[in-house]
C-alpha cells in the first residue's frame, strides 16, 4: 500500500499536465500485468508528446478500436489509476482521450 | 592483462529444487573445480544480481554468500536489473587493472520461478521509472512501445520479428544447458499470445533460474595452466531510465555509447567479431543491438533479421546469440552477463562443443540494463 504522502506528492506533479493536449507518439496493449493493474487487462498505454514537447506517459480511455494509432490527437484527463485495497487511499492519475 | 580462466554454467530454467543460495553453490563450487583453484586462491567476488533483496528478501547479500561458502574475502554486490551481471565484470576487470597479482570469481545468479508471473512482472518493474510504474507499463509494454514504433517507422511486420526467436531457438538446442531446447517457426512465434503488442510470448525472453560463473586474473602463471581468453575492453554508459526522456526511441543510446569506447579501447573493427553474444530479452531489442552496435544500418535490421543472415546455419561471418541469447538459453537476470561472456569465451577456446563456430578470435558480449538505461559492452581475444 502506498502511503498517502507518496499521491499527495504524485499528484503535484500530475497536475500541470491534465487538459492538455499532445499526440500519441507510440502505443501498446498491455495483456501481463502487475497485480494493481490487472483488473484493467487488456489495457493500451500510450507515449504522447504535448504541444511544448513534452513526452508523458498514460493509460488511453474512452477510446475504440480505429482511435489506436500513431500521430492520433488526444487530451489529457484525470482518471482512477489502479486497484487497490478496500482500505487504501484511492489513487488517481492522467489518462489520456481520443479528443 | 586480464584473463579469464574459467566458466562455469548451471542449467537455467525451472529449478524448483533450487534456491538463490544452491545456484550461487554449485556455481561457485563447480567453476573453482574446473579451474583447480581452491576457494583460499581467490582474492574477492563480483557478484551480479537484481532480485535477491526483491523475490527472496535477502540483502547485505555478500555475507550470504560469505557464510555459503566459508570465506572472509571482500565480496562486492552489484545491481543494474538485467545488466547486473555486466557490470559485475566490467567492475572485476577494472579492480584488476588496478591491483595486480590477483585472481578473482565474477558471480552471476537469479531465482525468480518461486513467485507467481504477475509478481515477477512487478518485481521487474521496479527496474522502470516511477512513472511508467504508474501508468502499469511494464518491461514487455516499454519494449512493445519501442517495437511498434521501429515496426511503424521502418515498415516491418511482426514476422521480421519472428525471425529472431526462430534462429535462437535453433541455437539454443545445442546449448546444454538452454531453457530451452526446441526449434520454433515463425508461425509458432506470430500464434503465441500477445504480453504487449506487438510483442508475444515468443518474442520475450523467459523468466528462468539459474547461476553463471567466472575466473578472472591477472596472474601470469595461473593464466598459462588454463585455456584462456584475454579482455580486451569492458565498457559501461547509462541514459535515463524512462524511454520518454529520450531523443530517438528506435535506439539505444546507452549501447551506442558503450560499443563504440569497447572497439575503441579493444582497438579492434566491426568485422574482427566472429560471435557475439547480444541481449535479446525482447526479439525487437536483438535488432536494436546490431544496429546501434554498427553491425548494420538504423531500420535495416528488420531485413536483416528476416534473412537470419547471423544464424550457425547461414554460413556467414558473424554469428550471433550461440548459446541461444536470453530467448532460448533463459534469462535468470543477474546471471544473463555472466553466462554471455561466459558464452564468448567458450567460443574463443574452443570450448563450444556442438555449437563451436569455427575460426573465431574475436568475441562481443552487450547486456542491457532495463530498457537502456544501462548497457555494457565487452570484447574478448583469443
Amino acid at each position: 500500500m502506498k502511503s498517502p504522502v507518496t499521491i499527495w506528492r504524485k499528484q503535484k506533479r500530475d497536475t500541470p499536465i491534465l487538459g492538455r493536449k499532445g499526440k500519441i507518439v507510440t502505443w501498446t496493449k498491455i495483456m501481463v500485468a502487475p497485480p494493481k493493474f490487472q483488473a484493467f487487462t487488456p489495457y493500451v498505454v500510450v507515449l504522447v508528446e504535448l504541444e511544448n514537447k513534452e513526452k508523458v506517459y498514460g493509460q488511453l480511455v474512452d477510446f475504440e478500436e480505429k482511435d489506436i494509432y500513431f500521430n492520433n490527437k488526444v487530451k489529457s484527463v484525470l482518471r482512477r489509476s489502479a486497484s487497490v485495497s478496500q482500505n487504501a487511499l484511492i489513487e488517481y492519475g492522467v489518462k489520456f482521450k481520443p479528443l | 592483462m586480464n584473463a579469464i580462466i574459467g566458466y562455469y554454467s548451471t542449467k537455467f530454467g525451472e529449478l524448483w529444487q533450487m534456491s538463490l543460495d544452491d545456484l550461487i553453490d554449485e556455481a561457485v563450487s563447480q567453476v573453482l573445480k574446473k579451474t583447480k583453484l581452491q576457494k583460499e586462491q581467490i582474492d574477492a567476488i563480483f557478484f551480479g544480481n537484481m532480485l535477491g533483496g526483491v523475490v527472496e528478501e535477502n540483502l547485505l547479500i555478500a555475507a550470504h554468500i560469505a557464510e555459503k561458502l566459508e570465506v572472509n574475502i571482500p565480496i562486492y554486490p552489484v545491481e543494474a536489473a538485467c545488466a547486473s551481471g555486466g557490470l559485475a565484470f566490467q567492475m572485476a576487470h577494472e579492480y584488476l587493472k588496478s591491483n595486480s597479482n590477483k585472481t578473482v570469481v565474477v558471480l552471476g545468479a537469479e531465482k525468480m520461478t518461486d513467485v507467481s508471473a504477475e509478481n515477477i512482472t512487478k518485481a521487474l518493474s521496479c527496474a522502470a521509472s516511477s512513472e511508467e510504474q504508474a501508468v502499469g507499463l511494464t518491461f514487455p509494454g516499454v519494449y512493445g512501445m519501442i517495437a511498434n514504433l521501429y515496426l511503424q517507422k521502418y515498415h516491418y511486420k511482426e514476422e521480421h520479428l519472428a525471425a529472431i526467436s526462430v534462429k535462437n531457438h535453433a541455437h539454443g538446442v545445442f546449448n546444454e544447458n538452454a531453457h530451452f531446447r526446441k526449434y520454433v517457426t515463425v508461425d509458432d512465434v506470430l500464434e503465441s499470445p500477445y504480453v504487449a503488442y506487438p510483442l508475444k510470448v515468443l518474442d520475450s525472453s523467459p523468466i528462468s533460474d539459474g547461476a553463471a560463473a567466472l575466473v578472472l586474473t591477472n596472474q601470469k602463471s595461473k593464466i598459462s595452466n588454463q585455456k584462456s581468453s584475454f579482455i580486451l575492453s569492458s565498457e559501461v554508459a547509462t541514459d535515463s531510465v524512462s524511454i520518454a526522456k529520450r531523443e530517438r526511441l528506435d535506439e539505444l543510446k546507452a549501447t551506442k555509447i558503450a560499443g563504440e569506447k569497447a572497439f575503441k579501447t579493444a582497438n579492434l573493427k566491426r568485422q574482427d567479431i566472429r560471435v557475439m553474444e547480444v541481449h535479446d530479452c525482447f526479439s525487437i531489442a536483438e535488432i536494436l543491438a546490431l544496429e546501434d552496435l554498427g553491425f548494420w544500418k538504423k531500420g535495416e535490421g528488420g531485413a536483416h533479421a528476416k534473412a537470419m543472415s547471423t544464424a550457425s546455419s547461414s554460413g556467414g561471418h558473424l554469428i550471433v546469440n550461440t548459446s541461444g541469447g536470453l530467448k532460448a538459453a533463459g534469462h535468470p537476470v543477474g546471471g544473463t552477463g555472466i553466462k554471455q561472456i561466459g558464452e564468448v569465451h567458450l567460443q574463443l577456446t574452443g570450448q563450444a562443443g556442438d555449437r563451436q563456430v569455427k575460426g573465431a578470435k574475436y568475441g562481443l558480449a552487450h547486456n542491457v540494463g532495463g530498457s537502456g538505461g544501462l548497457t555494457v559492452v565487452s570484447s574478448l581475444g583469443s
